[in-house]
């Protein structure tokens, strides 16, 4: 199995080719929206305000821009900034553009109180920057790679019974023809392993990932029971349960096939990379408007959004759209009703498992076969939108 | 259409409907060794799930081959297993953690 992609001189695989502007902070943000509006093949990101939050968070969101930055869909980036030197340490233009420089892409950065003209002079100047360097990359073509020259990251939502049944489980088989391929990929989401952390510790490369990850799911559990509330009155959510899921542990247990049966290499923080390629957890909220944007951080050139939707009663609209900013969304459902009802939503339809029968390896190898064609240039369907939904960092505060 | 509930496991006590079962409606089932039939005795929608037995109060739910809660009133077999006769075990912050994992709400706690 190959792919087509646009190899990168760090040696990664592309599977997109789009310039990224990265807004330093909320002032830059109207710039970088209005460059993008104006000019093809660009993507922006503008973190949440990093003022007032401690250096774990702020660290965090320098990780999102410098792991957006490094994401191989990604050809050029510019760094929209007020000035090049101010603001924390670890959020100046400079220290990211370096960070992301080691990939050996081009990294421009556009100061708003280094051009003339004032805002309207630096969008000006802004749009030039950027239609240069989207004809700079142009000239790149796609080559042949490996399929295991991917990262995937992967999530279910809207979870239903049909999930753990047939959805869950051919994500779980296309995962483990990535990783027999050397590839790599996520998953995440801590309060939905509990009450099946036991299977997945078994699965944990050796005693320090396995301590890494039962942490993770403690801590989780007791931020939960923190709360005072019965759990099921927040996960799973109103949706689960009007679909037939009883209990966290039940989803839990329906969750993890979709993590397939390979070894966990290691837990990875948000928006972390990982240092070899495998199969990674990562220690993340659940939500598509975070987990996605973290995944993307993380090098994932794709990821698959597994839905089970089984109380979507009408053609809803996506919960997500591209939310990975540079890296699309494939949408896949097990359930056949959710299929029918999301028809111009879904990219891949797993319910034959469930109505024909049909063996999982079979549907499974399907997957793993449009997989490629997408990771080849083929859109998704929410990829063809000119829309992208609101991002959240994942921070922990506390606001200060 | 086969089997109109999936069981998913041999220790399992509870199916998953894949069609929308009515009052009355028998239906056969089969997992590895093991081949059964329960008589429905609430209407079953998509994706909900079926006791396949009779679960006393306080029994351990089984799906997957694993608990996924426990029975909070006995319930008969061909009746809906949902939250209005399961607790989750996990991440209960509504009861006290001496009680361990046997959900049971506080009396003077939120409902």
């Amino acid at each position: 199995m190959s792919i087509l992609g646009y190899t990168r001189s760090d040696g990664r695989v592309g599977i997109r080719n789009l310039v990224l502007i990265l807004a330093i902070a909320r002032g830059p943000h109207f710039v970088a929206a209005k460059i993008c509006e104006q000019v093809r093949g660009t993507t922006y990101f503008v973190a949440g305000d990093e003022d007032g939050r401690d250096s774990d968070d702020r660290l965090t969101i320098a990780r999102v821009h410098t792991g957006l930055g490094s994401n191989p869909n990604v050809g050029a980036v510019m760094i929209v900034c007020n000035s090049r030197t101010t603001g924390y340490p670890e959020l100046r233009a400079d220290v990211l553009a370096s960070e992301i420089r080691k990939t050996g892409k081009p990294v421009e950065i556009l100061d708003l109180e280094k051009c003339d003209g004032g805002l309207y002079g630096a969008l000006g100047q802004g749009v030039r920057v950027a239609r240069q360097l989207v004809v700079q990359i142009s000239r790149q073509r796609r080559t042949s790679s490996d399929f295991g020259a991917l990262t995937i990251g992967i999530k279910c939502g809207l979870s239903d019974a049909t999930s753990g049944l047939a959805g869950n489980p051919v994500v779980g088989y296309a995962v483990d023809r990535l990783l027999d391929s050397g590839g790599t990929a996520f998953f995440s989401e801590t309060t939905e392993v509990i009450g099946a952390e036991h299977i997945l510790a078994r699965r944990c490369h050796d005693d320090t990932v396995r301590r890494a990850f039962l942490d993770a799911v403690a801590k989780t559990e007791e931020a939960a029971k923190a709360t005072g509330e019965d759990i099921r009155t927040i996960n799973p959510i109103p949706a689960n349960i009007e679909a037939g899921i009883t209990t966290l542990e039940e989803k839990s247990l329906g969750a993890v096939a979709k993590s397939g049966h390979h070894t966990i290499q290691g837990v990875l923080r948000y928006a972390e990379r990982p240092a070899s390629t495998g199969l990674f957890f990562v220690d993340s909220w659940m939500s598509s408007s975070s987990l996605f944007l973290g995944y993307a951080a993380s090098g994932a050139q794709l990821i698959i959004f597994q839905l089970g939707g089984g109380a979507l009663h009408v053609d809803a609209a996506l919960p997500s759209t591209s939310t990975g900013l540079v890296a699309p969304i494939f949408y896949a459902t097990g359930n056949p009703r959710t299929s029918r009802n999301l028809k111009d939503e879904i990219d891949f339809d797993s319910s034959s498992i469930i109505e024909h029968g049909t063996l999982l390896a079979e549907v499974g190898e399907q997957l793993v076969g449009i997989l490629s064609n997408v990771a080849s240039g083929t859109f998704t369907k929410a990829e063809a939108l000119l829309y992208q939904d609101p991002v959240d960092v994942y921070l922990k505060g506390p606001q200060l | 259409m086969g089997q109109r509930i999936v069981v998913l496991h041999e220790k399992d006590n509870v199916g998953t409907a894949v069609d929308d079962i009515d009052v009355a409606d028998i239906l056969d089932y089969g997992m590895g060794e093991r081949r059964g039939s329960v008589t429905a005795a609430d209407r079953i929608p998509f994706g909900f799930k079926i006791a396949l037995v009779d679960i006393a109060n306080g029994e351990d739910i089984v799906k997957y081959g694993e608990v996924i809660g426990s029975a909070s009133r006995s319930i008969r077999a061909g009746e809906l297993v949902h939250t209005q006769n399961v607790e989750g075990g996990r991440g209960r912050g509504d009861i006290p953690a001496s009680e361990g994992t046997r959900a049971r709400r506080r009396t003077s706690g939120k409902e």
